[in-house]
């Protein structure tokens, strides 16, 4: 494919050929005919391998992960072709065939499974390569991710707001406490934090990491991060992980007694563990009296919202500022498909974020340039990440991806159910979402005293 | 229970959905890949054309090149975003695909010069196409053993191409915020406990980088909490160089206030003139002052200083060489980079000219005593099980600050495989020939003028219509110079015949950045890119 045939070819044909610094440049570098047939191939592959294999119970999920006489040399200097390109795509689709997300028994992490809408339009992406930072570069992404926005919000219960696709949930959660953080006090972009009253924000014990994270990153600091009490540290049937209200107002409470500055509290609907949802409208209250801002991270349970049945999970949810959701977990919109949807209408977004570069956001292009939204972002470069999760929504209808939500949880019931009826298996408490958590039992513990030796074995079961 | 008899079968048509992969697939190959590359495209008839592309005449026939322009209100009725209630059949989603890809610009075509990416590797592509499929998170290594595995050896090279024997490193979803890492890296490395206490308990820390650089070091003091008021920006000599005694002076001037000067980054091919800052002696300077160096080479903005390796707190500097980065593939012309080794990160996009495809930014880092891991490691007992049956250090996934996140390692692999390090030299040395071409050739013909003879890739110039050749010295000249590009910026994306950027830059008036990163360009893409501005410019 390299430029070693095609060089003498050219020198034979042209006349003058046209050499620089000992380049000619008269042909392209690269066979684009040879390298369309190696993708075809590769794409046949692709499909071989891991789309018809996909729903295929009978393959195998995973192999010995751990010996893979994995590439020594991974990149090296020899000549390459197309054949050996392309054996490459078939090493790696081989050793990466044992793990299958998309396989029917894969149940490890908060997304799996293929959607082929999505499939497509991630192909498509891929191809074209856009960044979506103006209208000029990437006019049909752009005017995408404003109108799959604009329906996420309606989801949420808002009338108008604003929104960005993110590169993870995490980063989504970091612009909200940013964002909460220059609402309250919009000098803190200039001068920064140094010597400034101490910020504290609130969450759940069973919130996601990434809180902590961000906190650490954003300069806030990790014991800024002040955890409230769960229902989950109550030994009653109805414990679900849910944040507690009224530990929320103590914990608001003391923060200001020491003389700190509540700015921020994360209620978090569908924890990562347990799939709890904390109990939006007492805590709305709560932000309200203390004019707290209120980020909802939903990147897990936010989908409920396109179910009519389990949408109440999700009950209060309109009165959250920001909200993160991200698509690519339940409704399989493919990794990454975050949003971060803001209730604010005031272009907040764009004042929080944006420094107005010259050379990319020019005031003085020929079309409308508040098309250009690029600048709302912390990023340059962007990926257009709400595309796939628009053809799918395209393909199935909201009545579509409302009966794949609807089934999820139909599945969880059903295994709760099986769970309950079959000895050694014990829930850990009653879902109300996807999570179903439980202990395997094995028979030779099954008689064995509730104690510290019982519990100590029984946390070696999983992990054998 | 009878209830359970819905879900008795798969709730998808898995059938149904390959058919309409396969067919989609046609349609991308075709209309996307084949036909987004091809310059050889026909134009219309009334634009009289025909210079440049070869093999081709005037054609009644109008085919989108490079794009088709629409206004926004006209490509949203064309494009029904609504999303409803309801799905569709195969064939109107597939018509979806083929006008989504209509009026998308094709980035891949050879006469796409806009931004400092372009261009398509067809390797690269069939990476990025495993990895969709795959659709995998690179956090723990039960989930991503292939990628986790692949993404240090492709770091590892990386790092050894900087001149550093091992080191740390990981990919980031784009330049901005590799160098958002560096920066709160080297917070926490002069002041461990700002990870807890925050930067309220810190003294005012204070960055310096070239007024050149990104404007994502801006956006990331500003996030981290550091303040844009705190980023120092150093001058830049006349070729968009940083002054080595300018910082100096500036990080004197800091000192001075009481303020700590903790972090300084270096660009390696500045955004707009593609300046290489003088990494030798920046890194003189941060060594004397104890500063992180960090150089950005993605395309890059921020000067790096190398750490002194007496002090006790070696300083911060981060080399952003997110754009310029590449040229350390090129034996010729990698000593723009001389002293990048000195640098204690830096910040490299192989998606910018590597053809690589978005996102592709790699963050290294030259500590190898778990720098990143403390910095970042929280240890979240659902996904970093202490306890699991395999080696959890390869569960690298809380080196981050994300938890989910994209494969990027894969496309670059794969191209490197394909073609390997000699093959990449090619490119890079190409590109720098294209420039070098192009410069020569627009030195010969009227009207157009060099702004600086380039170093890198980044040509900008200025065209002076025949109406105003001439007028140099008037006073209104600038002004009417500086409404040229955008004028001649329409007419080209409205014919859709190519794209190429322009910007002011200080006080220079609006002047077009051209940027030839495709290996598929070829001398009739340049000639024909001088000859369109011409045309296309010749009644201003």
């Amino acid at each position: 494919m390299e430029a070693s045939t095609c060089k003498q070819d050219l020198l034979q044909k042209k006349k003058n050929a046209v050499l620089v610094d000992g380049v000619i440049l008269n042909g392209p570098i690269t066979d684009s005919k040879a390298g369309g047939k190696f993708v075809e191939e590769a794409c046949k592959i692709i499909m071989e391998e891991i789309i018809q294999k996909a729903d295929d119970v009978t393959e195998k999920l995973a192999s010995s992960l751990l010996v893979y006489p994995m590439y020594p040399s991974l990149v090296n200097r020899d000549q390459h072709s197309v054949e050996r390109a392309s054996s490459h795509v078939h090493s790696v689709t081989a050793c990466f065939s044992s793990i299958f997300s998309d396989h029917p028994r894969f149940f490890n992490q908060l997304y799996a499974g293929i959607d082929y809408y999505s499939l497509v339009a991630r192909f498509i992406t891929e191809a074209l390569n856009p960044s979506v930072y103006t209208y000029e570069v990437s006019p049909v992404f752009l005017l995408v991710e404003e109108a799959v926005i604009k329906k996420m919000i309606e989801f949420i219960g808002w009338e108008e707001g604003d929104g960005i696709f993110n590169p993870g949930g995490s980063v989504s959660n970091m612009y909200a406490m940013n964002l909460a953080r220059y609402k309250f006090c919009p000098e803190i972009k200039e001068k920064g934090l140094s010597g400034l009253p101490r910020l504290v924000l609130f969450t759940s014990e069973e919130c996601h990491y990434s809180m902590k994270k961000a906190a650490s990153f954003l300069g806030i600091g990790t014991e800024n991060v002040y955890f409230v009490k769960t229902d989950e540290s109550f030994k009653s049937v109805s414990r679900r992980g849910k944040m507690i209200p009224e530990e929320l107002e103590k914990q608001v409470q003391r923060a200001r007694n020491e003389g700190s500055a509540p700015f921020l509290v994360c209620a978090t609907a569908g924890t990562t563990v347990l799939g709890a949802f904390d109990p939006l409208d007492k805590i709305a209250d709560i932000c309200e009296k203390h004019d707290l801002w209120l980020h909802v991270d939903a990147s897990w349970g936010g989908s409920a919202l396109i179910s009519r049945k389990h949408c109440r999970l999700l009950h209060g949810i309109q009165r959250a500022d920001s909200v993160a959701w991200n698509p690519h977990k339940m409704l399989l919109a493919g990794i990454q498909c975050c949003a971060l949807l803001v209730k604010d209408n005031s272009d907040l977004l764009k004042k929080c974020y944006s420094a107005k570069a010259a050379y990319l956001f020019q005031q003085d292009k020929f079309y409308d340039v508040s098309y250009d939204t690029g600048d709302k972002s912390i990023q340059c470069s962007r990926r257009p990440d709400a595309f796939k999760f628009w053809l799918m929504w395209k393909a199935l209808g909201t009545t579509g991806l409302e009966e794949r939500v609807n089934r999820a949880l139909a599945l969880a019931r059903y295994l709760v159910e099986e769970i309950k009826k079959r000895e050694g298996f014990q829930l850990l408490l009653e879902p109300e979402y996807a999570n179903v958590c439980f202990w395997y039992i094995p028979p030779s513990l099954r008689k064995m005293e509730n104690g510290p030796e019982f519990w100590q074995k029984l946390h070696q079961v999983s992990v054998t | 229970m009878a209830v359970w008899g819905d879900l008795e079968q798969p709730g998808a048509d898995a059938a149904a959905g390959e058919e309409f992969l396969r067919a989609a697939f046609h349609v991308l190959l075709e209309e996307a890949v084949r036909k987004g590359t091809d310059a050889a495209q026909k134009v219309r008839a009334g634009g009289g054309r025909g210079a440049g592309a070869e093999g081709v005449g005037p054609s009644a026939e109008r085919c989108p090149q490079v794009c088709e322009w629409k206004e926004p209100h006209e490509l949203r009725e064309l494009l029904d975003l609504e999303l409803r209630s309801h799905g569709e059949s195969a064939d109107r989603l597939l018509q979806r695909c083929r006008d989504v890809i209509r009026y998308s610009v094709k980035t891949c075509h050879p006469r796409f010069f806009n931004q400092l990416f372009s261009g398509l590797d067809h390797h690269a592509l069939a990476g990025r196409l495993l990895t969709e499929t795959l659709n995998t998170s690179q956090y723990t290594y039960e989930i991503a053993p292939v990628f986790v595995l692949m993404e240090e050896v492709v770091l590892a090279k990386l790092r050894k191409l900087v001149g550093w024997d091992c080191g740390d490193g990981i990919f980031c979803p784009g330049g901005s915020i590799s160098n958002m890492y560096a920066m709160n890296v080297a917070r926490f490395q002069r002041f461990p406990e700002s990870r807890r206490q925050g930067s309220r308990a810190l003294p005012r820390l204070v960055l310096f980088t070239s007024e050149e650089s990104h404007y994502s070091i801006l956006k990331g003091a500003a996030f981290l909490g550091i303040g844009t008021d705190n980023v120092v920006l150093v001058h830049a000599d006349e070729r968009g160089k940083m002054i080595p005694e300018e910082l100096e002076k500036e990080i004197e001037r800091v000192k001075s206030e009481g303020a700590v000067p903790f972090f300084v980054s270096a660009t390696s091919g500045t955004t707009v003139l593609g300046a290489f800052d003088p990494l030798g002696p920046v890194a003189d300077v941060c060594q004397r002052h104890g500063l992180w160096l960090h150089v950005d080479v993605s395309a890059g903005e921020t000067p790096l200083s190398t750490p002194s390796p007496t002090s006790p707190h070696p300083p911060r500097s981060v080399l952003q060489a997110a754009w310029g980065g590449s040229a350390l593939l090129s034996k010729k012309h990698r000593h723009l980079l001389a002293g990048i080794e000195r640098a204690d990160s830096v910040a490299w996009n192989p998606h910018k000219m590597l053809t690589v495809g978005l996102q592709c930014s790699a963050f290294l880092l030259r500590d190898e005593s778990g720098l990143l891991q403390r910095c970042h490691g929280s240890g979240a007992t659902y996904l970093f099980q202490p306890d699991k049956f395999y080696d959890v250090t390869y569960d690298t996934g809380d080196k981050t600050v994300q938890c989910g996140r994209r494969v990027d390692c894969l496309k670059l692999w794969l191209l490197w495989k394909a073609v390997g390090t000699e093959g990449l030299e090619q490119r890079v040395d190409r590109a720098f020939s294209c420039t070098r071409y192009l410069a020569a050739e627009l030195k010969r013909r009227d009207g157009f003028q060099l702004v600086m003879e380039p170093e890198f890739l980044n040509l900008c110039f200025w065209f002076v219509p025949p109406s105003l050749r001439g007028r140099q010295g008037c006073a209104d000249f600038e002004v009417l110079l500086g409404k040229v590009a955008p004028a001649i910026k329409e007419r080209m994306m409205k014919e859709g015949s190519m794209m190429v950027g322009y910007q002011p830059h200080g006080a220079r008036p609006n002047f077009f950045r051209q940027i030839v990163t495709s290996p598929a360009v070829t001398r009739a893409d340049l000639d024909f890119f001088l000859d369109e501005i011409e045309r296309l410019g010749r009644d201003l």
